[in-house]
């Protein structure tokens, strides 16, 4: 075992937490999530699509692009959103109730 | 939804770990295998993981992530996905250099699938561990029988059509569910047994063992480049393929992105622990890439290691499942696009694609010289064309930003910051620019490059006319056309 040395041991274990630690991590995370997901559909028809931080970014992306060709999809997905997000109970992110009230549609 | 795809059904996966499985059994192939372990041991072994890893990071992943979001953005195969961005026209054809290149890329890999399937059976058969058997003259008498390759090649695209035509649910997701983690399985055990060998940490050394001058290097960094672009799949329009039958509620960047590009690497690096310790645990036998280490190098330390008859099995059973589901995948992006382009149903379509891939493979499985040829060819330009295409559509046509706001951050296991539309727009275009034109320098005036400028000239005029005459005055649908916006 002459040729494993500390530096090859280290690279070693760098590279198994770096690929299979991550790629673990992602694939844990992602079941976990639809695990989740599959359970709040359980209880209501609709789920809502976007993180509050995802929602803050196309609201503000709408206002200021009112004339793109695609403004009126982007509405779209922003106002189902903030529909399901007052309708229902069970969210998927992390939405406070002080937040879902500071909502309106665009 | 129902299993079978129907003009007005649209097929989904039916768990996300079918999808995901679909991912990684269609980026993990033979390159994996037989190419990236010996490339990262004769690159500086550790200093290349670095490389490697930088460079799938920076660009693999949001890559990925792009196309599977423009997949379930337009919920279409590859030329609808294009039309949903740049409207009807001559545009459109870009999809169809998509989709010439996949045909092409999969009527050279059929015989590939086919080698591994041939070893895989003869491994079952304990044939290299049988007395008096050698590896190199086994190889060469098989190579040369071309009808033995073209019978193999026909069962490859035979058992894909067969698949295919039981649909997305039932056929794909139902054999990557299996074949995949029976793979990742095989490799760890192969890994397990050679590491327990005497003489093993010689070949973790040489894969392992970092050498930092090599990144120093700038053909460390382009070869590193090469294997994360390669390796991933990056803008072939099979990601974009499997991520439009992703369910209403589906991640895109956490599965399709990260989990992807890092898990499909990890294969590689799997592979590197299976392969190499066994190698050097048995002397003289030296370590090597592409069909002289499976076929030849690996061959010959099987009959000197203990239970080397099942451990080949393991191998090559491993190794052909890699390669059939990437095969899979690929011509599935073609059944997608044409079946829904076409008034043919899902069976007739499939029925045509793999008829037509068998017959434009017959050259390839008839001389191994043809397939290195369309293979080098293709490697180095035609699918790097199918990336600017896709990721081009995307960074200057559809804009990364619109694409990131609508569909990847949309039910997102991850948020996907602004960082990501420049990555998108300037970073993957550029280098995919710069590999096209380091290859051709690097070939200049070889047959080669005189086919690589061959494909990138005529694929895209093929298209544009096509689609001119096919589209071109069937006017504009409401909200198809996307352009104009600017990030």
């Amino acid at each position: 075992m002459a040729a494993l040395t500390p530096e090859v041991l280290g690279m070693l274990a760098f590279t198994l937490l770096a690929f299979y630690g991550v790629a673990g991590w992602a694939l844990v995370r992602t079941l976990r999530q639809e695990s989740r997901k599959v359970e709040i559909l359980r209880h209501q028809d609709r789920m809502e699509t976007y993180s509050p931080a995802a929602l803050a970014e196309l609201r503000d992306w709408i206002e200021t692009n009112p004339d793109d060709p695609l403004v009126d999809r982007a509405r779209r997905q922003h106002n189902e959103c903030v529909t399901v997000l007052r309708q229902t109970d069970n969210h998927f992110y992390d939405w406070s109730d002080a937040e879902i009230d500071r909502l309106e549609r665009v | 939804m129902g299993d079978v795809p129907t003009k007005t059904a649209r097929a989904e996966w039916g768990s996300r770990f079918g999808f995901l499985m679909a991912m990684i059994g269609a980026m993990v192939g033979a390159g994996n295998i037989w190419r990236f372990p010996y490339v990262m041991g004769n690159n500086g072994g550790g200093a290349f993981v670095l490389a490697f890893l930088t460079l799938l990071v920076v660009l693999a992943v949001p890559g990925l992530m792009a196309e599977v979001a423009l997949g379930r953005y337009a919920n279409k195969g590859v030329i609808g996905a294009f039309r949903a961005v740049v409207g009807r026209g001559g545009l459109v054809g870009l999809g169809v250099v998509v989709l010439l290149v996949n045909i092409a890329l999969m009527s050279y890999y059929s015989p590939v699938v086919g080698w591994t399937l041939y070893y895989a059976v003869h491994s079952l058969l304990f044939t290299f561990t049988s007395s008096g058997f050698q590896a190199e003259p086994f190889m060469n008498e098989f190579f040369a029988s071309s009808l033995l390759v073209i019978a193999l090649h026909t069962i490859v695209m035979g058992s894909i059509a067969a698949i295919l035509v039981l649909g997305i649910r039932r056929g794909v997701e139902r054999i990557v569910v299996y074949a995949v983690p029976a793979l990742v399985l095989s490799l760890v055990v192969m890994a397990i047994r050679g590491l327990t060998l005497p003489g093993a940490s010689e070949g973790l050394a040489f894969a392992f063992g970092i050498q930092w001058e090599y990144l120093a290097r700038s053909d460390t960094w382009i070869t590193a480049l090469g294997q994360a672009l390669f390796s991933t799949g990056l803008g072939w329009g099979i990601a974009l393929t499997v991520g439009s039958y992703l369910r209403e509620y589906d991640d895109v960047p956490l599965g399709g992105g990260l989990f992807t590009a890092i898990g499909e690497s990890s294969v590689g690096i799997l592979a590197a622990l299976a392969i190499f310790p066994i190698v050097f645990a048995v002397e003289g036998v030296e370590p090597d890439a592409g069909a002289g280490l499976a076929f030849v190098s690996l061959v010959q330390v099987f009959p000197e290691i203990p239970l080397g008859g099942i451990v080949a099995i393991l191998f090559f059973l491993g190794f052909f499942l890699a390669t059939f589901t990437s095969g899979l995948l690929i011509t599935e992006v073609s059944v997608t696009t044409l079946s829904e382009e076409t008034r043919f149903d899902r069976t007739q379509t499939t029925l045509g694609v793999c008829g037509a891939i068998w017959l434009l493979g017959l050259p390839s499985a008839y001389s191994v010289d043809i397939l290195d040829y369309l293979d080098f060819v293709f490697g180095n330009w035609g699918l790097p064309l199918a990336t600017i295409s896709i990721i081009g559509v995307i960074g200057w046509v559809m804009g990364p930003q619109r694409l990131r706001l609508l569909s990847v951050n949309r039910n997102a296991g991850i948020h996907v910051g602004r960082w990501w539309d420049p990555v998108i727009k300037y970073v993957i275009p550029s280098v995919m620019v710069f590999i096209v034109a380091y290859f051709a320098y690097d070939n200049f005036g070889t047959p080669e490059m005189i086919g690589g400028m061959f494909v990138l000239v005529v694929f895209p005029i093929i298209g544009y006319a096509l689609m001119s005459v096919l589209e071109g005055r069937g006017g504009q649908p409401e909200g198809a056309e996307v352009s104009g916006g600017d990030d």
